[in-house]
């Protein structure tokens, strides 16, 4: 009796200890996939908001006067350390002016806790709320474009929101406009994809996060 | 890039640590762990103020939030974000560990549901910790599925030495069972395995050649010093081959073991026998330290070597 009553009791707890191992499984492997799965679907599925506004650079034009960058400073005072706009060179003598890519996936948004990102439905600018971050830095890790910022001041990120106050009263960002040459501009991803995307000397595959940028080398 | 450092690692090996000390006396409580067993009770003690020490870390790490702390509560806002699904898995988890601890240490029959639940949270917590790499596409050599296999395995072998190192000092009877020697022998293979694995994985080249990069760091660059000397031998071959030694001793006079026991339980052990037992129990000890030591320098590892996806440089 009482040896039966063992074999019992084994032969439930291998059953709970397979549950168990079930459960790690699932909760260990389901949500990459479940991720995974999701993006794919969203790759295919072709406009994500309503209309997704991008930047365009165009090397050829491009003076490397930095301007892009030194009215976006003097705009919005964010700390040298932690810029919103970046003129990035290599000793070829290749440029390329980059901010926040706005991405039609935004990796950042995906993985803030505290909802500090939004994507706009009307144009697909990524806003960032500094008043809401706790900065726990994980945007930092997860945007491969290294886009938003800790401000050594505040404690909190911030990155570039495209200007989108000056859009919404229908002047232009001001990196854009202070473009002596218009190898900065910006427009429509519809028509944009057209033309070029950001496969650019060495920067991270776009199917990434679908950035909302083109880069035309020279 | 970000700024994730020490801090961050503790608390993944911390949240790991108390889960796998859950689990451990949750183990022993089902009669996994043998049928004499003293590590049915303090692992459920030390689980819940291990975890929640933890988050403080992950909180202290934050910037703004650290200035304003009215803003954590947002942190359970966005269903999409890992981290989101962590603050909610460590507060239940923390809250069903005290609950459990609170009637184990009453001596009350906890509900069985309670138990399970919290198994599951604690399944759940160490799951977590490596989940929150593991989806971090813009950190390739993070950006694995077997992250979270890894950080489990690990966070399961850690909670075992830990609940029987605590048990040592502070139960007052011992009990030798052969059965927590081969269920830890099996853990430190299964990790050996699996950390094999994530290499394989990422040396085939599937997650790209930044995450070579991060994973030459450890093998044979910068970090190569506490990987080999701290992880992989201190940490697992260490252990592997002290309890690959144990369960042989242990199949070839288990008469003997078991006399061993009644006479220390009796308090009267016999000279040469408690020498050499006295031993054993001195490396098991060690053994258990070792395999904690590795798994805090694997966190610490793992963090350290994150490498961006870019380097934020024109090629």
């Amino acid at each position: 009796m009482s040896h039966n009553k063992r074999i019992e009791l084994s032969r439930r707890s291998v059953i709970k200890g397979g549950l168990l191992l079930g459960t790690v499984a699932a909760i260990g492997l389901m949500p990459i996939k479940l991720l995974r799965a999701e993006e794919t679907v969203k790759e295919n599925a072709e406009p994500k908001t309503k209309k997704q506004i991008g930047f365009s650079y165009d090397e050829a034009k491009c003076i490397k006067c930095e301007n892009c960058v030194r009215i976006c400073q003097e705009t919005y005072k964010w700390e040298a350390d932690s810029p919103w706009r970046k003129l990035l060179r290599n000793e070829k003598g290749d440029a390329l002016s980059m901010s926040c890519n706005h991405c039609a996936d935004p990796a950042c948004a995906k993985v803030c806790p505290v909802n500090a990102y939004t994507k706009r439905e009307s144009d697909g600018v990524v806003i960032q709320d500094s008043s809401k971050c706790v900065g726990c830095g994980y945007c930092l890790y997860a945007c491969p474009y290294h886009a938003p910022h800790i401000q050594k001041k505040t404690g909190a990120v911030s990155k570039c929101h495209f200007c989108y106050k000056l859009q919404d009263s229908g002047s232009g960002p001001m990196c854009v406009g202070v473009c002596p040459t218009q190898a900065l501009t910006m427009g429509n991803m519809k028509e944009l994809s057209q033309q070029g995307n950001l496969n650019y000397k060495g920067l991270p595959n776009p199917k990434i996060t679908n950035p909302s940028m083109i880069a035309i080398p020279k | 890039m970000g700024h994730w450092g020490w801090l961050i690692a503790i608390y993944l090996f911390l949240g790991g640590l108390g889960a796998g000390a859950y689990l451990t006396s949750f183990a022993a409580e089902k009669g996994f762990l043998g049928k004499k067993t003293n590590l049915n009770r303090v692992g459920y003690y030390v689980s819940a103020p291990i975890v929640a020490f933890g988050a403080l870390l992950l909180i202290t790490d934050l910037r703004q939030g650290l200035k304003k702390p009215w803003l954590i509560i947002n942190m359970f806002l966005n269903f999409s974000s890992v981290m989101t699904w962590g603050i909610y898995i460590l507060t239940a988890f923390i809250f069903v560990a005290f609950i459990k601890a609170f009637f184990v240490w009453n001596k009350k029959q906890a509900p069985d549901v309670l138990s399970y639940i919290g198994a599951i949270l604690a399944l759940a917590t160490a799951a977590y910790t490596g989940m929150l790499l593991a989806v971090v596409e813009g950190v390739p050599f993070w950006n694995s599925y077997l992250m979270p296999v890894v950080f489990v395995v690990s966070a399961l072998s850690t909670g075992l030495s830990l609940t029987s190192l605590l048990a040592h000092f502070f139960e007052k009877h011992q009990v030798h069972e052969e059965r927590v020697s081969q269920v830890h022998l099996w853990l430190v293979s299964m990790e050996i395995i699996s950390i094999t694995a994530f290499f394989a994985l990422i040396y085939s080249g599937g997650q790209g050649a930044v995450a070579m990069v991060s994973a030459n760091l450890l093998l044979t660059e910068s970090l190569a010093l506490p990987f080999w000397l701290l992880l992989i031998l201190a940490g697992l071959v260490g252990p592997l081959v002290f309890y690959v030694q144990q369960s042989r001793r242990q199949k070839k006079a288990p008469l003997a073991m078991k006399e061993q026991n009644l006479s220390e339980n009796a308090d009267m052990p016999a000279g040469v026998n408690q020498g050499a037992s006295a031993k054993s129990q001195n490396a098991l000890l060690l053994c258990d330290g070792a395999v904690m030591v590795g798994g805090l320098t694997l966190r610490c590892l793992i963090v350290f070597a994150a490498l961006p996806v870019w380097n934020g440089l024109l090629s």
